[in-house]
């Protein structure tokens, strides 16, 4: 046979195997390898929402104190960035924010893509860019960042590593503040760059979470964290915390404890005790601040005015205890005073009368004045209960009037001057705030609503707001004026200015250690509660402060001192008009 | 020799058609190459390097080939066949033994040290060896022919296998260049199969080398590897690492389908298929232009092997036809080898497709190759060699070879 021919056919034979082959690879496999590479191809990516931004407000306009920031990571792939150039430019450009040792991370076997500095702002991440070196890749990610420091840290909360929400609104409205993450699908090369080849790219886009705008004044929040430090300064006290809200609206527009942290750096604390708002999250005995409550109740009910006497004695006995008056004094012992002077001198005495009274008998504590206490307690002031805000609370304990415990009439008898119970700061100062305004409890709010962006507020929705006449106008504009005379003598010192009427209570709470009152008097916290109005008028503010600290003794009036200066800095700072002198 | 007539039109279009082609293929995934080795080795190649390198290339191959073509007369190549042979020869070698030196004028890729570098110009003497050890066969056979010494042990046995060995072990052995080697045994194959030995001369000879190879890759770790990824392949086991080449070319052209996912769509070039501009090119354009564009190509290159052999069959003298067949099987041994390789028919090799791939020297010497066979079909007759003996010894024919053993 001719050789030639040999090798044309051999040729042929050949060719005609590839043939055959390539028909069986791309046609009849062809679906197969097509799925194959999708999944080597397609890279899934999320996009993340941006996080919805918290203001504050500045006068009447929202003012940010919550803002995300745009942040990079500097990533070096050791095996070919050159290490002097992206060293020096560190140095330079970053050296804040360099999280790696750049010998170590050379000197590393094998190792690639590795991060060398993180939260590198724009600024300084655009210098390192420019310098043009290779290899080196910016990852941009969020930070969230608090301008305000440590003021508002109570009422912001923080945001952990995972971009949960922690604590205070942050934490509280998590679900708002997130958004809806998007999805990237897309083709993309061997080092998972997207490629625009290909019509199966999919961009579902990232809802951004929303702006959230808080009924907190922003100034007033510093000044008020300004005071308290200053209390804690001149005390034996180590916390504080106050609240300034508006008792005809709910609003709060100050709330602070202190000491805060700063929520931008919230792991380098202590204690993370202090991220718990002492506010609306630890129930405690308010003491005393509750006498305003149980003759609220009595006066309502009408069993009892101002003028209405009782004998004051040293001490009382319910279930064979004896309940003893604070105030001591000759003027007082065994004197027939009216509840007008029980509730100046804080008579302990003089408000188990009141509960006593609401009884129906002067002379013993009664089963319907246990009922009619706890239908004021319970059900019209909501104490022991979540009011409602949008935060983080607990709730409270308040005993039932036909508790199966030895001593339960001992139980109510101290309920009327705040103790054996417990309830929140919040919840106290809410129902502190329908005794003052005409009687109407309110659910109080931190939040105004979402900004939108037309730039309106949004009021948010699933949250109830109730409105609920527990007292009558008579009874509260009777309780105001009890109050004002508490602090009859502040006027007369000039404390309390002219033109603004400034009524209020104090407490002072035992405190429970290893399971009973400290009768020492050596763990004490206090308390005090009021409301600022121009003359003649109805409250604006309610002002609540409390002081504590472990092993110390802090009375109502150290408290007390504490709302002096605070009431005279909230009306200068809200410009709060006298009234008709 | 014949008078003088127009040259082969077809073997002259199908190669400027595949020039032009390979040109079109790195123009659109050479930017994407450069990309890739930019991000993963850190270089700063330009997005259009590659094209350039490919436009730089395809201008000297065109020189190459006119001058093979109009220029050069392949009597003069023929008369330099022995320097030229040993010149190929020695630089192997001295490329070999730099190598060891590791002197900076050898390159070395991927930790083959295959090119001497001059200045910004690389040049593989593999592929002169190729053209040399062609010219060289085409001399010394037909000059065995002329003596009647054909399937003599002495005289033509023995310089064969020194010269033959000799270039094997300089790119095979030495140079672990297996690719080269395959195209070199096929040029040794398909000339001697033309030069009239005795077919029982010619199937020991295959049987040998068939030995000696199946035994150097037993040898060889780095070889059975490849071996064993191409059984994996062909038997749809698990993917590895070493099948990871292997199995993103059949990916590539899997994806083409029928008709391609069109020019610049390709994402395999994009880094996951290793040696896209290079060796993996035809998996590229199977992406590209899909069964239907592959089929084209195949049948250019068909067209063009064809023709070459045409010329072969049509050329009377006994040089300048073994000078074809050898230019034949070497073309032949290259696209049929990288395409298998591609669809894993065979193992990988590291061969180039000619013409195609991106690379000077191969593209540079295949053209001048052709140019000169080109030149050949100037003078062929038209009605073929039917009387001239190119056929075995088959005695009814009265060949010349085995006229004159009888008369040995």
């Amino acid at each position: 046979m001719n050789r030639l021919r040999i090798l044309k056919r051999v040729t042929l034979v050949l060719f005609a195997i590839i043939v055959v082959r390539l028909f069986f690879i791309q046609i009849i496999e062809h679906d197969a390898w097509v799925a194959k590479a999708d999944e080597q191809h397609t890279m899934l990516e999320t996009i993340t929402a941006k996080r919805g931004e918290i203001y504050m407000m500045d006068g009447n306009e929202p003012s940010a104190v919550v803002l995300n920031q745009t942040v990079y990571q500097i990533i070096i792939d050791p095996a070919v960035t050159p290490k002097d150039e992206i060293k020096t430019a560190l140095d330079k450009h970053a050296k804040d924010f360099i999280t790696a040792n750049l010998d170590e991370v050379y000197n590393a076997e094998g190792l690639r893509y590795y991060i060398v500095a993180k939260n590198v702002p724009y600024s300084n991440a655009s210098q390192i860019a420019s310098e043009g070196i290779k290899n080196v890749w910016l990852k941009e990610s969020n930070r969230r960042v608090y301008p305000e420091g440590e003021v508002g840290s109570t009422v912001l909360g923080f945001v952990n590593s995972d971009g949960l929400g922690q604590y205070g609104v942050e934490g509280s409205l998590n679900h708002l503040l997130t958004g809806k993450d998007g999805l990237l699908k897309s083709i993309s090369d061997v080092n998972n760059v997207a490629l625009s080849i290909g019509d199966d790219n999919v961009k579902i886009p990232a809802e951004d979470g929303k702006n959230v705008v808080l009924s907190i004044d922003r100034g007033l929040e510093r000044g008020v964290e300004e005071v308290l430090a200053g209390a804690i300064n001149s005390t034996a006290a180590t916390n504080a915390a106050a609240l300034v809200m508006k008792p005809n609206t709910g609003e709060v527009v100050a709330m602070t404890a202190l000491p805060g942290y700063n929520p931008g750096d919230y792991g380098n604390v202590k204690d993370a005790s202090i991220y718990i708002n002492q506010v609306t999250e630890v129930p405690y005995e308010p003491a005393s601040i509750f006498k305003n409550f149980v003759f609220s109740a009595a006066i309502n009910e009408g069993k009892m005015t101002p003028d209405t006497t009782y004998l004051n004695t040293p001490y009382t006995v319910v279930d064979g205890n004896q309940i003893w008056n604070a105030e001591q004094r000759a003027i007082l012992n065994d004197q027939v005073l009216t509840m007008r002077e029980a509730l100046y001198w804080s008579l302990n005495v003089g408000s188990i009368q009141a509960l006593k009274f609401l009884g129906d008998n002067p002379n013993e504590i009664t089963p319907v004045g246990r009922e009619r206490l706890y239908q004021y307690y319970n059900d019209k002031f909501r104490l022991g209960h979540a009011t409602g805000i949008e935060l983080i609370e607990q709730e409270g304990f308040i005993w039932e009037p036909h508790a199966e415990i030895y001593g339960l009439d001992a139980a109510y008898a101290n309920m009327t001057f705040g103790q054996n119970l417990s309830a929140t700061m919040i919840q106290t100062a809410t129902a502190f705030s329908s005794v003052v305004n005409g009687g109407v409890w309110r659910t109080p709010s931190v939040v105004k609503g979402t900004l939108e962006s037309d730039n309106s507020i949004k009021p948010l929705e699933n949250y109830e707001k109730v409105e609920d006449q527990i007292l009558t106008e008579e009874t509260s504009a009777t309780m105001r004026s009890l109050l004002i005379n508490n602090r009859s003598y502040k006027v007369r010192a000039g404390i309390d200015k002219p033109g603004y009427d400034v009524g209020g209570k104090s407490g002072t709470a035992q405190v429970i250690v290893n399971g009973a009152y400290d009768d020492s008097m050596n763990n004490l916290v206090g308390s005090y509660i009021g409301f600022i109005a121009p003359s003649g008028q109805m409250p604006e503010y309610v002002v609540m402060v409390k002081m504590w600290g472990e092993g110390q003794a802090l009375s109502g009036g150290e408290a007390q001192d504490l709302f002096d200066v605070l009431s005279n800095y909230v009306i200068n700072y809200l410009k709060i008009k006298p009234g008709g002198v | 020799m014949n008078r003088k007539h127009k040259s082969d039109l077809v073997i002259l279009l199908t190669t400027l058609g595949l020039m032009a082609l390979g040109l079109i293929v790195i123009y659109a995934i050479g930017p994407m190459r450069a990309n890739v080795l930019n991000t993963t080795y850190g270089t700063d190649y330009d997005s259009n390097y590659f094209f350039l390198g490919q436009l730089r290339s395809v201008g000297l191959a065109l020189l190459a080939f006119f001058l093979a073509f109009k220029v050069i007369p392949y009597k003069f190549l023929q008369k330099f066949a022995k320097p030229l042979l040993i010149f190929a020869l020695m630089a192997s070698a001295a490329l070999w033994i730099l190598s060891l030196a590791n002197a900076s004028i050898v390159k070395c890729e991927l930790g083959e040290c295959r090119w001497f570098q001059f200045g910004s110009v690389s040049v593989q003497p593999a592929e002169i060896l190729k053209l040399a050890l062609v010219v060289y066969l085409a001399d010394f056979l037909a000059r065995k022919r002329e003596e009647g010494k054909v399937g003599d042990f002495k005289e033509f046995w023995i310089p064969i296998i020194i010269v033959c060995g000799l270039s094997l072990g300089l790119v095979v052995v030495a140079q672990g260049d297996l690719g080269t080697g395959v195209a070199l045994i096929a040029i040794i194959f398909g000339m001697l199969l033309v030069s009239g030995i005795p077919s029982w001369q010619y199937l020991t000879m295959a049987v040998i080398v068939i030995a000696v190879g199946v035994a150097s890759v037993a040898m060889s770790s780095h070889r059975m590897e490849r071996v064993n990824a191409w059984v994996t392949t062909l038997t749809g086991g698990e993917s590895s690492d070493s099948t990871y080449h292997i199995d993103n070319a059949m990916l590539a052209i899997g994806t083409g389908g029928f008709g391609g996912v069109g020019i610049g769509n390709s994402v395999q070039a994009t880094g996951y298929l290793p040696e896209s501009i290079n060796d993996s090119v035809f998996a590229i354009m199977g992406e590209t232009f899909g069964f239907f564009g592959l089929v084209f190509v195949l049948s250019v290159f068909c067209l063009m092997l064809l023709r070459i052999l045409r010329v072969a069959g049509h050329t009377k003298d006994d040089d300048n036809r073994f000078f074809v067949v050898g230019i034949f099987s070497w073309t032949l041994a290259q696209v049929v080898v990288n395409i298998m390789a591609m669809t894993a028919l065979v193992p990988v090799t590291g061969i180039t497709l000619p013409l195609l791939s991106y690379g000077g020297t191969s593209m540079i010497f295949i053209a001048f190759a052709i140019g000169e066979v080109c030149q050949l079909s100037c003078y062929t007759s038209r009605e073929g060699i039917k009387h001239e003996n190119i056929s075995s010894g088959g005695r009814q024919r009265g060949s010349y070879y085995s006229s004159r053993r009888r008369h040995s």
